[in-house]
C-alpha cells in the first residue's frame, strides 16, 4: 500500500513538473507558437494546438511509465550482498491493473483519434473548401528539379522573381491564397516523365502537401503575420521530399506583406515582364 | 581445451577433413563469383551492346550480379552441399574444424546463428562508420567531406538501407533467432537447415552490393527509394535494388524455416500456452516477414524493370503515388517486424533477473500477435500530405489503435518488476533504458499519427528522430541486452559488470543526448535528406553531431567488451542466472548436439516462487524413437 502511495505521489510530481515545463514552452515563442516555434497561418495554428493538447497528454503517460521503472528498479532491487531469493509476491494477473490499462489506453486512443485528429482534420478541411475562400490570391506553383516557379494568373504574371533574379513568393496578409501545385518543368515541356516528387512546405506556416508528377494539387492557406524570410527562416520555401542533388537547395524565400504593398509588388513585377 | 569458443565434438568420423590445398571457401566464393560476373558481363553485352559503353550496362550489370550471386553460393560451399545433392550425388561438403567453420557453408544452427550476427554486427559497423561521416558533414551548415550533396544523399541511402535489412531485421531473427530458437523449443535443428546455410550467406553479398553501389552511380532517393526520382537516378541504384533484393531473399528463407522450426520441432510437452516470449516474437516476426518480404521484393522487381525496359509505372504517364502504396505496404509492417523481438526479449529477460512470475503472460502474446494483425493496416500515415483526405482518417485511427497492444509489452514488463526482487545486472539495465527509449519513440509517434501535426512534421528530423528513438531504442538496446544475458550460453563465460553498466550508460546517454535534438530541429524546420541546411540551424547540428561520435565510440566499447569477455571472461556455470527457459538446461557454451535426448515438458517457464511447479522439464526413460 505504501509503495503504491509512492508511486502515485511520485508520478503526481514528476508530471506535475513535466506539465509545468510543457506549459512553459507552449507558452513561449512569438504568438506563443510554443513547439511550432514561429506559426503565421491559420492552418500551422490548427496543428499548433493539436500539437500541445497531445504534449499535455502525453506527459503523464511518460511520468507514469518512467515513476513505475525507477521506483521498481531502486524500491525492489537485490542490494549489494543480498541474495537474490525468489521474490515473495508472484502475482501473474491482476485484474484491476490489466483492466484499467486495457480500457484506458483503448480510450486515450479513441479520444486522441476525435481529439485532436478529427476536430483538427474538421478545421483544415473546412480551410479547404472553396466556398470557404472566396476571393482567394492563385498562386500557380511549379516545382521542378530543383526550383519553385510562382505564376500569379489573376495578375498576368508568369514568374514572381526578386531582384537577384530568383524566383520568390509575395503573399498579402489575412487573404487565403490558393496555392495550385504541379511538378513539372516548363522550360522543357517536350518530356513528361523527368519529373519528380516534390513537397511544397512553409515551416512557418505549419502545414505541406506533396507535390506528384502528373497530378495538380490545391492547397489554401491564410497567411496571418506580415513577415519574411529575412525576419525569420522559417518563413521559406523549402522543399521536404527528397528530389535528388539539389533538394537541400530547393528553397524559395517568401513575404508576406500587406495588401498595399501586395498591390505595388504586383505592379512591379508586370513592369518588368514588359 | 584452452580456447573458449564452443567447439563441436566431433564424432569418431568415418569421414575425411578438407583436403590440403582444397581452396578456402570464401576465396573459392569470391573467385566464382568475379568469374561469372566477368562472363555473363560479357555475353548480355553481347547479346544487348550499350550505347554508353562497352564494358557495362545496367541490363549486362544486372545479370552479372545474378550470375555472381549464384556462383558465390555455389563457391561457399552450396556446389557439395546443396547442387550436387539435386542431381543425385552423395553430399560431399565437410565443414572445416575450429574457428574456420563460420567461414563456410554450416547446417548447424548455432554457427549459423553467430555467422548472422558477426554479419549483421558487420553491417551496423560499415552502416554507422557512414552515419558518422554524415554527421560530421552535418556539424557545418555547408558541404565539407562530400563533396557534393548527390554524394551524401547517396550515403543517406547506404546508411538507411544497410542497417534497416540487414541489422534492424536480421540481427535479432537471423541471429538470435536461428541461434536460440531450437535451443528454446528443445530440438537440436532447424527444419531446413540446407536452406538455412545458404541463406546466411547472402547477407555479405546484400551489405557489399548497396555499400559498392555508387560504383555505378551516385544515387540519391534513400532507403525508400521513391519514384519517380529512382527511375532518373544514376545507375547504381539498381544495386541498391539487388542488394536489398539478396538481403530480404535471405530474411525470408529464416523465417520459412524458423515457422516451420517452431511449428514441428518443439519438444514433447513444449505446448502453444508454454512457448517461450521470445520464440512467440520470432513466431510472430516471421510470419510478417513471409507475407511482406515477397511484396517488396516485387515492388523493386518493378522499379528493376521501370530502369531496365523501360516501363512507366511510377513517373506521370503511369502512378508515382503507387509506388509510395507499395513501399509503405511493407514498410510499416517491416518497422514491426524489426521491434517485435525487442518486445519479447524485455519479458524474457525481466522475470528471470526479478525472479518473478512473468506478469500477465497471456496479453503480453496477444499484444505481440496483434502487433503483427494490425502492421498491415497504418501503412498510408507515412503518406499523409498526399492521400486523399477520406483515407487520412481511417489510418490514422488505426496508427492510434496500434499503440495499444504495443503497450501490452509495457503492462507485462512493469508488472513483472513490481514487487520484484530484480538484480540489476547490465541486462537488466539495458532493457529497462530500451523500455525508456522505445517509450519516447511511441509518444512521437503519437503527435505523427496526428493528422494536423503530421502535415507540418512529415518529412522532417522530427520523423528521423522518432524511428531512431523506436529503432536504436527498441532494438538496438534490446539486442545488447540479449548479447549479455546469452554471453554465457555463447561462450561459457560471463562480462565484466562494471564494464557492462559503464557501457550501457554511455550509450544511454550519448544516444538520448544526439537524437532528443532531432525532434526540435524538425519543429524548427529541418527537413530531411540535407547535407547542407540554413545558418540558423547549425549550432544545434553541431551538438547534436558530437553526441554521435561520443555514441558511435559507445557501441565500439560495448561491442570491445563483449569480444573481451567471450574469450577472457570470468567462467560461468551452466545457468549462471537461474533461468527456467530451456536454452540453459543444457551445458553452457552450448554444446554441438543441443539435448542428447529431447526434454519432456511439464510446465510453463515463466513462473516462479511457490506457484512454481517443482519440475518443469525431465528426461523421458525410454528414449522416443521419432526424434534424433
Amino acid at each position: 500500500m505504501a509503495d503504491l502511495l509512492t508511486v502515485f505521489a511520485a508520478w503526481v510530481v514528476l508530471g506535475g513538473v513535466g506539465e509545468w515545463l510543457a506549459v512553459r514552452w507552449i507558452n513561449s515563442g512569438p504568438w506563443d507558437s510554443g513547439p511550432y516555434f514561429y506559426v503565421a497561418s491559420n492552418l500551422g495554428v490548427v496543428g499548433l494546438h493539436a500539437f500541445n493538447f497531445l504534449l499535455e497528454a502525453a506527459i503523464p503517460i511518460f511520468a507514469f511509465v518512467v515513476v513505475m521503472v525507477l521506483f521498481s528498479a531502486i524500491r525492489y532491487r537485490v542490494r549489494r550482498g543480498e541474495r537474490p531469493a525468489q521474490a515473495r509476491s508472484q502475482a501473474r494477473f491482476n485484474g484491476a491493473f490489466v483492466g484499467v490499462w486495457v480500457v484506458g489506453s483503448v480510450l486515450l486512443n479513441i479520444l486522441f483519434w476525435l481529439h485532436p485528429t478529427v476536430s483538427g482534420l474538421e478545421s483544415v478541411y473546412a480551410a479547404q473548401l472553396p466556398q470557404n475562400n472566396k476571393g482567394a490570391l492563385v498562386v500557380n506553383v511549379a516545382a521542378r528539379q530543383w526550383e519553385w516557379i510562382f505564376s500569379y494568373p489573376q495578375y498576368h504574371i508568369t514568374q514572381a522573381v526578386n531582384s537577384a533574379g530568383l524566383d520568390v513568393l509575395y503573399l498579402p496578409v489575412n487573404r487565403p491564397v490558393k496555392f495550385v501545385l504541379r511538378s513539372y518543368d516548363p522550360f522543357h515541356p517536350y518530356d513528361k516523365s523527368v519529373d519528380v516528387m516534390h513537397s511544397f512546405w512553409i515551416p512557418a506556416f505549419g502545414v505541406k502537401s506533396d507535390v506528384i508528377p502528373g497530378q495538380t494539387r490545391v492547397l489554401y492557406v491564410e497567411a496571418t503575420h506580415i513577415t519574411s524570410t529575412e525576419t525569420n527562416p522559417m518563413v521559406r520555401v523549402q522543399c521536404a521530399e527528397v528530389c535528388g542533388g539539389g533538394h537541400p537547395y530547393m528553397e524559395a524565400n517568401v513575404h508576406v506583406v500587406s495588401s498595399k504593398d501586395f498591390a505595388q509588388w504586383v505592379k512591379q513585377q508586370r513592369q518588368l515582364q514588359g | 581445451m584452452a580456447r573458449a569458443v564452443a567447439v563441436p565434438k566431433r564424432a569418431p568420423t568415418t569421414q575425411p577433413l578438407p583436403r590440403p590445398g582444397t581452396m578456402a571457401p570464401v576465396l573459392r566464393g569470391l573467385l566464382w563469383a568475379g568469374i561469372a560476373f566477368v562472363v555473363f558481363n560479357a555475353l548480355t553485352l553481347a547479346v544487348d551492346p550499350s550505347t554508353q559503353s562497352p564494358y557495362m550496362s545496367e541490363p549486362s550489370a544486372t545479370v552479372a550480379w545474378l550470375a555472381a550471386m549464384f556462383a558465390w553460393l555455389l563457391g561457399i560451399g552450396g556446389y557439395e552441399a546443396v547442387a550436387r545433392p539435386l542431381f543425385g550425388s552423395a553430399a560431399t561438403w565437410r565443414e572445416a574444424p575450429g574457428w574456420r567453420r563460420y567461414f563456410g557453408y554450416s547446417t548447424e544452427h548455432k554457427t549459423i546463428g553467430l555467422q548472422y550476427m558477426l554479419m549483421s554486427a558487420g553491417g551496423f559497423l560499415v552502416a554507422g562508420m557512414v552515419a558518422m561521416a554524415m554527421r560530421y558533414e552535418l556539424m557545418t551548415p555547408y558541404l565539407t567531406i562530400f563533396g557534393t550533396s548527390s554524394n551524401y544523399l547517396n550515403a543517406v541511402g547506404i546508411h538507411g538501407s544497410i542497417m534497416m535489412f540487414s541489422v534492424a531485421t536480421v540481427f535479432m531473427v537471423g541471429g538470435l533467432g536461428n541461434y536460440f530458437v531450437p535451443l528454446m523449443i528443445g530440438a537440436n535443428r532447424t527444419l531446413f537447415p540446407k536452406l538455412s546455410g545458404l541463406s546466411v550467406w547472402l547477407v555479405p553479398v546484400g551489405i557489399l552490393t548497396i555499400a559498392m553501389s555508387p560504383l555505378l552511380g551516385v544515387w540519391t532517393t534513400g532507403w525508400r527509394g521513391y519514384q519517380p526520382l529512382a527511375g532518373s537516378d544514376p545507375g547504381g541504384i539498381i544495386y541498391y535494388y539487388l542488394g536489398v533484393f539478396a538481403l530480404t531473399l535471405s530474411s525470408f528463407m529464416v523465417a520459412l524455416n524458423l515457422t516451420a522450426t517452431i511449428i514441428y520441432e518443439r519438444a514433447p510437452g513444449l505446448t502453444w500456452n508454454r512457448l517461450p516470449m521470445f520464440v512467440w516474437g520470432i513466431l510472430t516476426v516471421s510470419l510478417l516477414n513471409i507475407i511482406w518480404l515477397p511484396e517488396i521484393q516485387i515492388t523493386f522487381l518493378l522499379n528493376l524493370f521501370e530502369r531496365l525496359v523501360p516501363f512507366n509505372f511510377f513517373n506521370a504517364y503511369g502512378s508515382p503515388a503507387m509506388y509510395m502504396d507499395l513501399f509503405w505496404l511493407f514498410g510499416h509492417p517491416e518497422v514491426y517486424i524489426v521491434v517485435v523481438p525487442a518486445l519479447a526479449i524485455w519479458n524474457e529477460i525481466l522475470p528471470v533477473m526479478g525472479k518473478k512470475s512473468l506478469f500477465a503472460r497471456p496479453v503480453a502474446v496477444l499484444g505481440l500477435v496483434f502487433v503483427m494483425l494490425l502492421s498491415g493496416l497504418v501503412w498510408a500515415h507515412h503518406m499523409f500530405t498526399n492521400v486523399r483526405y477520406t483515407e487520412q482518417l481511417p489510418f490514422s485511427f488505426f496508427t492510434e489503435m496500434i499503440s495499444i497492444p504495443t503497450g501490452f509489452a509495457y503492462l507485462a514488463a512493469l508488472g513483472t518488476i513490481w514487487r520484484s526482487h530484480l538484480r540489476i545486472t547490465t541486462p537488466t539495465l539495458l532493457v529497462l533504458m530500451s523500455m525508456f527509449n522505445f517509450l519516447i519513440g511511441g509518444l512521437t509517434g503519437l503527435f505523427l499519427a496526428d493528422v494536423p501535426v503530421n502535415l507540418q512534421i512529415h518529412n522532417t528530423f522530427f520523423v528521423v528522430g522518432h524511428f531512431h528513438y523506436t529503432i536504436i531504442g527498441g532494438m538496438v538496446f534490446s539486442s545488447f541486452a540479449a548479447l549479455f544475458y546469452w554471453l554465457p550460453k555463447f561462450s561459457g563465460r560471463m562480462f565484466s559488470e562494471l564494464w557492462g553498466k559503464v557501457g550501457a550508460i554511455w550509450i544511454f546517454v550519448a544516444f538520448n543526448a544526439t537524437f532528443m535534438n532531432f525532434f526540435v530541429l524538425g519543429l524548427r524546420g529541418m527537413n530531411r535528406w540535407v547535407g547542407v541546411y540554413p545558418a540558423y540551424l547549425a549550432n544545434e547540428n553541431l551538438i547534436t553531431s558530437i553526441a554521435a561520435f561520443v555514441l558511435g565510440a559507445g557501441f565500439l566499447f560495448n561491442a570491445a567488451h563483449l569480444a573481451w569477455a567471450w574469450y577472457r571472461g570470468r567462467k560461468a556455470g551452466e545457468n549462471p542466472w537461474g533461468a527456467h527457459t530451456l536454452e540453459w538446461q543444457t551445458a553452457s557454451p552450448a554444446p554441438a548436439t543441443n539435448f542428447a535426448e529431447p526434454p519432456l515438458v511439464a510446465a510453463g517457464f515463466y513462473t516462479y516462487g511457490d506457484d512454481a511447479p517443482d519440475v518443469l522439464w525431465s528426461r523421458p526413460a525410454v528414449q522416443p524413437s521419432t526424434f534424433d
